[in-house]
């Protein structure tokens, strides 16, 4: 592994670390202020209320959007690093670009493509919501089918990421 | 950890809490709210054809300096990028500054945090400004 490429996977563990950090500062935040954890205290029990009083799902759409949000704009800082090395230093970015085809950052990427998939939707619904005003039913569905969109682009996609490594 | 103070009405109001920064209101609210939504909807479509582009059509090792070489040939994809750059780093940056505010209540912390935000943030999109332009000539 050459030096360019050894900073390269530091810096991409020093994305990854800041995104679970800011993880930890999310959910932390949300016990503090938002009334407690809503993962654990009586999850099963609430889901099995019905669709009027399952509201909570937008409040989850907020932090997945917020997480996801947040994970897409540090790689984000990394990758205009990375990609100036093109102009900088042609050798090094070559060199690091390699590594973009390995496996291991293949499933990082799989993963970022979940991410943005999610972000996208969610944000377009977001925009709905608030142009064309919908209700709480609409935004449900909304909701639902951004979950769908993402799952199925993201499971297609991420076939076509990795099938050179079974190839 | 303050007790939340109820009005009249029963509802909760910004303030309410010591421990939840209130937001400022006014004209910078709008600016904010405008700039998050219409930079957003230009990244759905910049952002998700860029990754169609780098990871689906294109196998992504297949996307060193030659097939960067050949996509800034073209002017539409200079001006593809410059786009997603300049949309992204407000979007985000943006999205950012909104989460230090609701994470920071310590008001001089919070300005740091902020500041530093920007800082970066400028000096990124600087340097990504210089890369398209470099690709220009």
């Amino acid at each position: 592994m050459t030096l360019a490429q050894a900073l390269f996977v530091v810096a991409l563990a020093g994305v990854l670390v800041a995104v679970v950090g800011f993880g930890f500062v999310m959910v932390s935040a949300a016990a503090r202020s938002g009334g407690g954890s809503y993962l654990s205290t009586g999850l099963l029990r609430r889901l099995q209320r019905s669709p009027e009083e399952r509201a909570e799902f937008n409040r989850w759409a907020f932090y997945a959007h917020r997480f996801t949000g947040f994970a897409v704009f540090a790689f984000l800082c990394l990758h205009i690093v990375d990609i100036s090395l093109y102009t900088f230093a042609p050798g090094a970015f070559d060199e690091v670009h390699v590594l973009y085809g390995w496996t291991s950052m293949r499933i990082f990427e799989c993963g970022l493509l979940f991410a943005i998939l999610f972000h996208t939707f969610n944000g377009l619904r977001i925009l709905a919501i608030d142009f064309a005003d919908l209700g709480s039913r609409a935004s449900r569905g909304l909701l639902t089918g951004a979950v769908v969109l993402t799952v199925l682009l993201g499971l297609g996609g991420s076939a076509v990421i990795m099938a050179p490594v079974f190839a | 950890m303050s007790t939340p103070t109820r009005h009249r009405g029963g509802e909760f109001r910004p303030g309410d809490r010591s421990d939840v920064p209130v937001r400022p209101s006014g004209g910078g609210r709008l600016f904010y709210y405008v700039t998050v939504r219409v930079t957003g909807l230009i990244l759905a479509v910049l952002v998700l054809g860029h990754f169609a582009v780098t990871h689906i059509t294109t196998d992504v090792a297949e996307t060193g300096s030659d097939f960067i070489a050949r996509r800034w040939g073209s002017a539409l994809w200079l001006l593809w990028d410059w786009a997603m750059l300049t949309a992204a780093m407000l979007h985000g940056a943006a999205g950012v500054w909104i989460a230090i505010e609701d994470y920071t209540p310590d008001p001089e912390k919070r300005r740091r945090r902020q500041r530093l935000l920007v800082s970066a943030s400028t000096l990124l999109f600087v340097l990504g400004l210089i890369v398209i332009v470099a690709a220009i000539f």
